[in-house]
């Protein structure tokens, strides 16, 4: 790798909507530059989890380098930054972008902005990044690029004068897209003879080199066996490589500002080399790291419990093991009268939940129960304390408790207007706020809302893509504690408390709640040989009841001329399903059931 | 006809068992005048010809099926058959002649053993005493009457193609026949079937007093009419409380009639017990013959092509059984699955000591209940409450050994 001066290195970044086709983008623009041989291009090259493939979505950051010749003759070096595409990782977000000088808005020629595209362009406009629209899959019938265009004027407030046509599917625009960044995109500012300054933007746990750092040098230099200083983790290291990503890694002697690369020093864990660090030179320390650096913090709680609680020392060494890799995930032993022994965790929001429970079934194959999602609340008692509750079992009887505060978000819904009045409607149930609505182009509106952040962690997001058959998209951010007048809902299985389905509901819906909960239980613990009560209780009040009659028979009578294969399967579903029941005392309670609140008819 | 066979019996004589010696056959017949309600065997509808004209797709099926006979035995050591049964569809759709060809091949090809059953499934209203007499003949030495009600309502409801005026008439032929080992079945758990009706169905099926009685609970398969237009437990359906007590109503009448509760589903006067039947519940192999039938012979399970078309190209293609023996875990699972559906159980001396261990601790809490009796010699369910759980016993089996049910 030879030296690149400043002036012809480019870094950006791709702004898109899932689905609008990032991935294809990114894939196209590897295989124009060539940095990836067209035989050695795999589909979305960039998404190398085997989850992100299989949901066409982004969760970890890549990053490739690419050697681009120009129409002027020159030489430049692209650096493409990727961004994970989902609300919970906005922080992430936020850093890539910042490590970047440009962006690509890509957005579908026949969809149109989505809330979460948005979040992410005043994301870019907040770091200055120079912003290139790109209007993709023009090539499709559906295409309404005028439409599109207009939207993105309008609701961005962007120049779309220049905006590019593009197929990234047929290859169409390619070459406009590369020459458009190194000519629109500004170069990095040449600052290499200040102290080294470089951006963590992303990090990922090797199993044989420790902790590989993706970064972007803003000032000064850093070569090859430097000793590294982390600011925010304090942690010292000694550079065992360095180099780029093209996208393989390639090993270089030295980097300067303006350039990306990755660095492998010995680190033990992502926690210790967290995205947004500044690392710079033991020897010849910054003054000040780079701004905007935050601790991971975590939005939304579940318990994990084994299903067989001889796999909880297993649970805990994978858990340990995904932290490696996932600084902003947490936990804490937890012990559960119902469950037995697990763990609290906190994750950044829904779908880092959902990936870290599939990962954990995947690659660790472990049985979970998981209990259904909550938020932090604030407690005051009357001695005046405030506690910070993530777990509903905890919360202080009512007597000792002066105020609940619950966690509230700004929403964003951008939506056809023919949904207008569902999600508003569904808004409404879910205790929200209506703040405003904007009508932008004909057609689309946004809906803006406040709405505690429990309501959204259930199925709100189901229920928003079922209402709008799946045309609106959502994007929220945390604003703050706000007091509401909230009970914890307990329920009692064959007259035992089961913790882990205790909830923190408003008084108002509390009743409605109770009643659907137990309706759902009844309907998802199969019958026994006993009656089953089933209660949910506010203190010692019970507001709802059902019981489970007791079964009287499991039996298959027929025998199929000699063919068992049939009765075999039966029995072999049956076992299955027992294996991933949890039991409560005497009853076997299905892993659903704890979930039962997500899919109770809340509305 | 009669003579034919025990020559050929005595030019084989019984001789101790190879390895595993296979002397049991099933025969698939799969031809009925219409489907009913509740079936998702693999059958060939022909029609009512309530003029009893033969319909013109059994023959080459019996040729087809001969053929059959002839390759299995061919590739195997044939010993003589000491069961051999025609299931169906309704064999009773079979003339006599047809039926002697077939038993025909089975003797060339297997020979018969002294004293083999010979059984064969027959429908009300689908044969004349003509055609019993020649079955009887022909060597088949019991019957089995598909009864299913003595409610001409309930077996418009199940889509049967009979009255109960049709049975008394098959009955009586029966009788004249002179034919003692004959079975009924019944079915209990139909839609709109009433506590009264089951109760009258047992009454009317005692005072015919065959020699055995198989009592059927219905299973609703998802691809038949029942399956799609009714859910299990719901209205019209019999809820789960009125079935099991249909069962222990048929329990307790047939068994103070003197029947024998020898199997789950069937009852038999001392001595009339299936022994084609045990022949599966003791997990021992059989042959399988004609489209759907399942076999297990070499340790291998095969269903065969459920469409005549795909049965008869399988053939063409050389009959071909793939060679996937089970395994031991999936023979384990299969002789309990299979045994404990007997009142006798599972002789403990199919176990290997630390398997029969892991069988008694898991079946510890059910035998605690009074589910299962745990001898020194056999485990068994009892009855009818042992026999009323199997399912929720046999699972906890399966959660124990089975690789596929487990988590790892």
């Amino acid at each position: 790798m030879t030296h690149v001066p400043t002036s012809h290195i480019r870094n950006f970044s791709i702004i898109a909507h899932i689905d609008h086709g990032k991935s294809t983008l990114a894939d196209r623009l590897l295989q124009a530059t060539g940095t990836v041989e067209q035989r050695k291009m795999k589909e979305q090259f960039l998404d190398s989890m085997d989850l992100e493939r299989e949901r066409g979505i982004t969760i970890k950051l890549q990053a490739a380098r690419m050697n681009y010749t120009a129409k002027d003759g020159q030489e430049y070096v692209l650096n493409l930054i990727d961004t994970p595409g989902h609300v919970d990782f906005s922080y992430e977000v936020s850093r890539s972008l910042i490590a970047c000088e440009g962006a690509l808005l890509v957005v579908d020629a026949s969809q149109g902005v989505e809330a979460q595209t948005l979040a992410n362009v005043y994301l870019a406009l907040e770091s200055d990044l120079e912003i290139i629209p790109v209007l993709n899959k023009i090539d499709l019938p559906g295409a309404e690029p005028e439409r599109v265009l207009e939207e993105v004027e309008e609701v961005v407030g962007l120049d779309c004068s220049g905006a590019i046509m593009a197929s990234a599917k047929q290859g169409i625009g390619i070459d406009e897209i590369l020459e458009s960044i190194v000519h629109l995109v500004p170069p990095p500012s040449d600052t290499v003879d200040k102290p080294l300054r470089a951006l963590i933007f992303d990090s990922y746990y090797d199993p044989y080199r420790g902790v590989i750092i993706y970064f972007r040098v803003m000032d000064g230099t850093v070569k090859q066996g430097d000793r590294i200083h982390l600011m925010a983790s304090g942690k010292q290291y000694d550079i065992d490589e360095l180099g780029v990503l093209s996208p393989t890694q390639i090993p270089v002697e030295d980097l300067h500002a303006g350039e990306v690369g990755y660095i492998s020093a010995a680190i033990k864990a992502v926690a210790d080399a967290r995205v947004g660090d500044t690392i710079t030179l033991a020897s010849e320390p910054a003054a000040e790291p780079l701004p905007g650096y935050a601790e991971a913090k975590s939005m939304v709680f579940c318990g994990l419990f084994p299903i067989d609680s001889d796999q909880y020392e297993d649970l805990r060494e994978a858990l340990e093991r995904l932290r490696l890799n996932d600084a902003a995930l947490a936990y804490e032993p937890e012990t559960s009268s119902a469950m037995g022994f697990g763990f609290r965790c906190g994750f950044l929001g829904l779908l880092h939940m959902e990936i870290v429970q599939e990962r954990l079934e995947r690659e660790y194959n472990l049985d979970l129960i998981t209990t259904a999602p909550s938020v932090v609340y604030r407690v005051t008692t009357i001695k005046g304390e405030v506690l910070e509750i993530e777990n509903p079992s905890h919360l202080p009887p009512p007597q000792a408790r002066e105020k609940i505060e619950e966690p509230y978000i700004h929403l964003e819904v951008i939506t056809p207007e023919e949904y207008v009045g569902t999600l508003m409607d569904l808004c409404q149930t879910r205790r929200g706020e209506f703040k405003n609505m904007r009508y932008f182009t004909s057609k689309r509106t946004t809906l803006i809302y406040e709405v505690p952040l429990a309501e959204i962690v259930t199925d709100f997001f189901d229920q928003l893509k079922s209402r709008s058959r799946g045309y609106a998209s959502m994007e929220y951010h945390v604003i703050g504690y706000r007091t509401n007048h909230l009970v914890r809902l307990d329920v009692m299985v064959n007259g035992d408390l089961v913790d882990s389905l205790a909830m923190i509901v408003h008084r108002d819906k509390a009743y409605g709640v109770g009643r659907s909960l137990v309706e759902k239980l009844k309907e998802l613990i199969p019958r026994h040989q006993f009656k089953i009560p089933i209660q949910a209780a506010i203190g010692s009040k019970v507001i709802a009841s059902e019981h489970i009659p007791a079964l009287r028979k499991d039996v298959l009578a027929k025998c199929y001329g000699g063919d068992i294969s049939r009765k075999k399967k039966l029995l072999q579903k049956q076992a299955k399903g027992k294996k991933r029941m949890k039991s409560i005392g005497t009853v076997d309670v299905p892993q659903e059931a704890f979930m039962a609140v997500l899919r109770i008819d809340n509305n | 006809m009669r003579q034919r066979r025990i020559k050929t019996v005595q030019s084989q004589p019984q001789e101790p068992a190879i390895a595993s010696p296979i002397s049991s056959a099933y025969l698939h017949i799969p031809f009925c005048r219409r489907r009913c309600f509740y079936c998702d065997f693999p059958i060939a509808v022909v029609g009512e010809r309530r003029d009893r004209t033969p319909s013109q797709s059994i023959p080459p099926y019996l040729a087809a099926l001969t053929q059959e006979i002839e390759i299995t035995a061919a590739r195997s050591t044939p010993q003589p058959l000491a069961t051999v049964f025609f299931g169906g569809g309704t064999p009773s759709l079979l003339t006599p002649e047809q039926l002697d060809q077939l038993l025909t091949a089975l003797d060339h090809a297997f020979g018969l053993a002294v004293g083999v059953e010979i059984a064969m499934e027959i429908d009300p209203g689908t044969f004349t005493f003509g055609q019993l007499h020649g079955y009887r003949s022909a060597g088949v030495n019991r019957f089995s009457l598909g009864v299913q009600a003595f409610q001409d309502e309930l077996l418009q409801t199940c889509g049967r193609s009979h009255s109960v005026a049709e049975i008394y008439d098959a009955v009586a032929m029966i009788r004249r026949a002179q034919i003692d080992n004959f079975s009924l079945d019944l079915i209990s758990g139909l839609p709109h079937q009433t506590r009264e009706q089951w109760q009258d169905s047992l009454e009317a099926a005692i005072a015919i007093a065959p020699a055995h009685l198989s009592c059927y609970d219905l299973v609703l398969e998802p691809v038949t009419p029942f399956g799609k237009r009714y859910s299990p437990g719901e209205t019209p359906l019999p809820d789960d409380d009125l079935t099991a007590d249909l069962y222990r109503i048929a329990q307790a009448h047939l068994t103070a009639a003197g029947y024998d509760h020898y199997e789950i589903s069937n009852y038999a006067r001392p001595g009339f017990a299936c022994r084609h039947n045990r022949t599966y519940w003791e997990n021992r192999p059989y042959y399988a013959l004609g489209m759907g039938a399942a076999s297990y012979t070499d340790g291998i399970r095969f269903s065969r092509p459920r469409t005549r078309q795909a049965y008869y190209d399988w053939l063409a293609a050389g009959a071909t059984i793939p060679d996937e023996p089970e395994t031991d875990c999936d023979r384990l699972l299969e002789t309990l699955m299979l045994g404990l559906r007997l009142r006798e159980g599972v002789r403990c001396d199919r176990f290997t000591p630390s398997e029969q261990a892991q069988i008694r601790t898991t079946l510890a809490p059910y035998a605690a209940q009074g589910w299962v009796t745990l001898g020194d010699d056999a485990i068994a369910l009892t009855d009818p409450d042992g026999f009323l759980f199997s399912n929720t016993i046999l699972a906890s089996l399966f959660a124990q050994f089975d690789p596929d049910s487990a988590h790892r």
